[in-house]
């Protein structure tokens, strides 16, 4: 017995079933399948075959159905068989949330793992995903979750996700707009100071919030960027093409 | 309680036209209210502390919370310590700031007795050679890595590693000593041949952890 230290030893059986090991792991009591985000299993029990959503959709038509969103398909992989599966994400708090024929939209970056009951569609705004339908799944948030209700105004890194009320609307501080431009803080792209631009909910729900981590690099965002670019003639998108080539070398 | 922890890395600060707070920029999570973020530049007040500002290299972009309402602060997931002052003085690394009441008083200075020696401690610790000093009847919120821990001092001394240093209250003395012999030199050191000397009465924060931000 080593003092200090919990010794708990877990197997197959004693792992929970749909629950917290600890705060920052969660054993899924598999049996059927799961989505998973990739890189998100830390260990498992059991006889359980990860496949990347589009091979496996390939064999199964009703995951093309639930997880609708391409841009997100090669991060996700679907977990089936029947077993214990430990999910974790770097350190961070795992939560388990349960809904109820809702909708909750999260940031993908958090989102690890879904039940099939749910459907995965991408949000307006850049870099969340929508969750509907009925379903338990998995988030990852740096500290606990802090939940608020509106009338509030996040600032984008630290929102994880909101509830039942209408997608936010973009605020821009007025007071800190007009001393960046009289400083010059403002570059010409636009680049951010600060505390400029912030979500602004109204409505009746339910807003989350973590500490504002170290983003993480979200493979899907040039991909979202690059698609928004067809709004651009071709006039236009060659000066863009030829800015992002001088920022690339200033850096 | 106008600094009010959430979670170990959140703080709720009430805001009202009688109270600001200045906060590290870009460490705002979200609020209620009518509340209006202003940045400022550099750290104190008056000449003095605009000259330590500049030449500290202007280490921490700070802003003022002004308004009526209440706001969520943290940074990067940092732990966050919230200290009260009252009528005691604060040293700190001026980046571990997260927020303080605005009627706080603050001065970029040197510490340690000056001359060479704080010039070596300030290279060593790798954050500049000033810090900053907070005084009066107010709230202070500390960002470290892993949370901090107190050292009481009545007149003894404790030797810190510099990297777990996080900032101290009272009359206290901090001194650098290095101990660097011929191990060092040839690469087989004990890596803890430089090490912060504190002594006096007061209190010195440590965090748990060696990392730097």
């Amino acid at each position: 017995m080593i003092s200090g230290i919990d010794t708990t030893v877990y197997d197959a059986r004693s792992l929970p079933a749909d629950d917290n090991v600890n705060p920052y792991a969660f054993s899924i009591d598999l049996n059927g399948e799961w989505f998973t985000s990739k890189g998100a299993m830390i260990a498992y029990y059991g006889s359980i075959d990860f496949s990347a959503v589009s091979a496996y959709a390939s064999r199964a038509a009703w995951v093309a159905a639930r997880f609708s969103s391409p841009l997100y398909a090669q991060e996700w992989v679907v977990a089936s068989g029947r077993g214990k599966l430990v999910i974790g994400d770097r350190g961070n708090d795992i939560n388990s949330y349960d809904l109820a024929d809702g909708n909750l939209t999260i940031k993908q970056t958090n989102l690890l793992a879904f039940e099939t009951g749910l459907e995965l569609k991408q949000s307006i705004v850049p870099g969340f995903v929508t969750l509907i339908g009925t379903g338990k799944f998995l988030a990852s948030s740096n500290g606990p979750v802090i939940f608020v209700e509106p009338p509030f105004r996040a600032d984008p890194e630290a929102l994880l996700g909101w509830a039942d009320c209408p997608s936010p609307s973009v605020h821009y501080d007025y007071n800190w707009m007009a001393h960046s431009l009289v400083a010059g803080i403002q570059s010409i792209f636009g680049r951010e100071s600060g505390e400029e631009r912030q979500y602004d909910f109204t409505g009746a729900g339910t807003v989350l919030l973590q500490s504002s981590e170290v983003q993480r690099h979200d493979p899907a965002l040039l991909r979202i960027v690059e698609a928004q670019t067809t709004l651009l003639d071709n006039q236009s998108a060659g000066q863009l093409g030829q800015r992002l080539v001088a920022r690339s070398q200033q850096q | 309680m106008p600094f009010e922890k959430i979670n170990s890395k959140v703080v709720r600060i009430a805001v009202t036209p009688q109270q600001a707070v200045l906060a590290r920029r870009g460490a705002m999570l979200g609020y209620s209210g009518q509340v209006a973020f202003r940045p400022i530049s550099g750290q104190g007040h008056g000449v003095g502390g605009m000259v330590g500002a500049a030449m500290s290299g202007e280490s921490n972009p700070m802003m003022a919370t002004e308004g009526n309402g209440s706001v969520l602060y943290g940074f990067r997931g940092l732990h966050v310590t919230v200290l009260d002052l009252t009528g005691d003085s604060l040293t700190v690394e001026a980046d571990r700031i997260l927020a303080h009441d605005a009627h706080l008083q603050t001065s970029v200075e040197f510490i340690g007795q000056g001359g060479v020696r704080s010039a070596v401690r300030g290279a060593m610790t790798g954050q500049g050679l000033f810090t900053t000093r907070l005084s009066g009847h107010g709230s202070v919120a500390l960002l470290s890595h892993g949370g901090t821990f107190p050292l009481q001092l009545t007149g003894d001394t404790v030797g810190v590693d510099p990297q777990a240093y996080v900032g101290h209250v009272g009359a206290l003395n901090v001194d650098l000593k290095a101990s660097v012999g011929l191990r060092d030199l040839v690469g087989r050191g004990s890596g803890e041949a430089f090490q912060l000397h504190v002594s006096g009465h007061g209190t010195v924060y440590v965090q748990a952890s060696e990392e730097k931000f």
